[in-house]
């Protein structure tokens, strides 16, 4: 139990080369790793790159506001959250009847020269999201997370399901897709 | 053997490498499987085929300052919290996150509560030598209860407010406590170093269930009706003096927080005239709008005389009980920062800052 003066020959012990410097941001850093990925997952259910990095600002609000980021659910919670969210974009788009999907159609153009082919792939883009939104949830969010690059693993943190699970419930999932999708085009 | 599954088939499309021994052997020398296996990867493929996007760059950079900017304005708009609003005459503590603020506050909070003997007849119904975290949400509590009146309240000299000092030895000379420093700065933390001392305080408050009938309806809000064994009990409070460090405080005004803070405080008390600590307890929980869960961990602090609950803002950090010095503490993991409280000799200690619980831990032992 010592005065101020007693500490200042230990601060020279250890030189303060880095004053100012803090503790990295956990919640920063967190944000540089996954937000790619929560984009990439909102992307792949709204076909939408805006409308993507608006649930992906969303979803990192909330977590910012309930969630630690050092926690080791963390990352799990984030692509939970972005897939679960955008189906719930989705499903009110899609109370709203006919979505407008010239950002689609605007996206495709880059990588089309056949302005027939463009419209026949923006069709198929809205029935595609169309179904995927009919799916029971954890078939879309299955679907969803899988086809946006997690491994049989992470699909399984982030859904909460035994990853040996996860390929049973993947097969069902894609064959309720396609049977959606097939239904859809020939009613 | 039995043929793979649908669900292994799938997978080894995708994980081939993630295939069980057995798994392998087997389906090397079973054309059914292979043939099945055909179907699941055409059907993959064609997902695959619907599921496609056109790829474009992710730019996380601008986006994360686009959140920080909506962070900071939501921050903004809220509404300035009793305890910042009690911890303002110091400059840098109003902005402190998570575990420092919880730590300092568990520190502030009740550095108004401590009776020093005043009366031989009192029931002494707090006095805390071990901790307890308590998990809140803050946007559950009820913001009327501090609205109610629940009697007449008094101060002396006055309430407790913080003031801060030129160095240490005045620090030293104002709060009776001795200035404890680490034996070596961790990486990150430099001076100046601001110290604030919170003065001895008393306070009494005379219970008085007409007074909080009436205020109760003048809010329109409901509350239990004041047991008899409580109504005209006084609660002598009073606690302090308290003693904080803080390292890299901002300016007054400027946005940020301290890197390093460490706190102390003699123990508080609380005596009564009449009520007990039980009775109190049962009292205050039992009221109208106390969520459920935060009463329900109250009630399971064993000892509530003796424990000190620690606010622990829900899913924002974890806790664990730790020893330090000898003595049993809390540590206190908030990610971005870390605090460790303890108690020893009728001082309650707390450190914390933007470091690692290592980091904590060990400058909070190396306390001389």
């Amino acid at each position: 139990m010592l005065h101020a003066e007693a500490w200042r020959p230990a601060v020279t012990r250890t030189p303060l080369t880095s004053t100012g410097q803090r503790t990295p941001d956990s919640f920063e850093r967190l944000f540089l790793e996954e937000y790619q990925k929560v984009v990439a997952i909102a992307y792949r259910v709204l076909a939408d790159r805006a409308a993507a990095e608006d649930v992906a600002q969303e979803v990192f609000l909330q977590f910012h506001r309930s969630q630690s980021p050092t926690s080791e659910h963390a990352s799990g919670w984030l692509r939970s959250a972005a897939v679960h969210s955008a189906l719930n974009v989705i499903r009110g788009e899609r109370r709203r009847q006919k979505r407008d999907l010239a950002h689609v159609v605007e996206e495709t153009a880059a990588r089309s020269e056949n302005p027939e082919q463009l419209v026949v792939a923006a069709e198929r883009q809205r029935e595609v999201r169309q179904a995927l939104s009919r799916l029971p949830e954890k078939a879309a969010a299955i679907l969803v997370l899988r086809y946006s690059g997690l491994s049989y693993a992470e699909v399984a943190t982030a859904l909460r399901l035994k990853v040996g699970n996860v390929g049973t419930m993947l097969r069902r999932a894609e064959d309720a897709l396609r049977k959606e999708v097939n239904r859809a085009t020939f009613e | 053997m039995r043929h793979l599954s649908e669900g292994t088939l799938r997978r080894i499309y995708d994980e081939p490498l993630a295939m069980a021994a057995a798994d392998q052997a087997h389906y090397e020398g079973c054309a059914a499987c292979k043939a099945r296996f055909e179907t699941v990867a055409n059907l993959s493929r064609s997902t695959a085929a619907l599921l496609a996007l056109p790829a474009f760059e992710v730019e996380a950079r601008p986006a994360l300052a686009r959140l920080n900017s909506r962070i900071q304005e939501e921050e903004s708009r809220r509404p300035v919290r009793w305890h910042e609003r009690f911890l303002s005459g110091m400059p840098g503590l109003r902005p402190l996150a998570a575990p420092v603020l919880v730590v300092v506050l568990a520190v502030g909070l009740l550095a108004g509560f401590s009776a020093t003997g005043v009366l031989p007849s009192l029931i002494k119904v707090f006095e805390p030598h071990s901790f307890a975290p308590v998990l809140v949400s803050p946007s559950s509590l009820p913001s009327s209860a501090a609205l109610l009146d629940f009697g007449t309240a008094s101060w002396i000299p006055a309430p407790p407010k913080a003031e801060q000092v030129a160095d240490a030895a005045a620090a030293a000379a104002l709060s009776g406590l001795p200035v404890l420093l680490p034996a070596t700065l961790p990486q990150g933390v430099s001076g100046p170093v601001t110290y604030g001392v919170i003065g001895h305080t008393t306070g009494t408050l005379t219970l008085d269930g007409a007074r909080l009938r009436a205020s109760a309806a003048s809010h329109k809000v409901k509350v239990n009706p004041m047991p008899a064994a409580l109504d005209h009990s006084t609660i002598y409070v009073s606690g302090g003096p308290a003693l904080v460090e803080l390292w890299g405080a901002p300016a007054q005004g400027s946005s940020g927080a301290p890197t390093l803070v460490i706190a102390q405080t003699r123990v508080p008390t609380v005596e009564s005239t009449g009520a007990s600590t039980q009775q109190l307890e049962d009292y205050l929980l039992s009221q109208p709008g106390v969520p459920p869960d935060l009463a329900a961990q109250l009630r399971a602090i064993k000892d509530p005389s003796t424990t000190l609950p620690i606010p622990i803002p829900a899913g924002f950090a974890t806790t664990k009980p730790i020893t330090i010095n000898g003595v049993q503490g809390l540590l206190i993991d908030a990610g971005i920062a870390a605090g460790v409280v303890w108690e020893k000799g009728n001082v309650i200690y707390a450190v914390g800052g933007q470091l690692t619980p290592d980091q904590v831990i060990a400058l909070a032992t190396s306390l001389h």
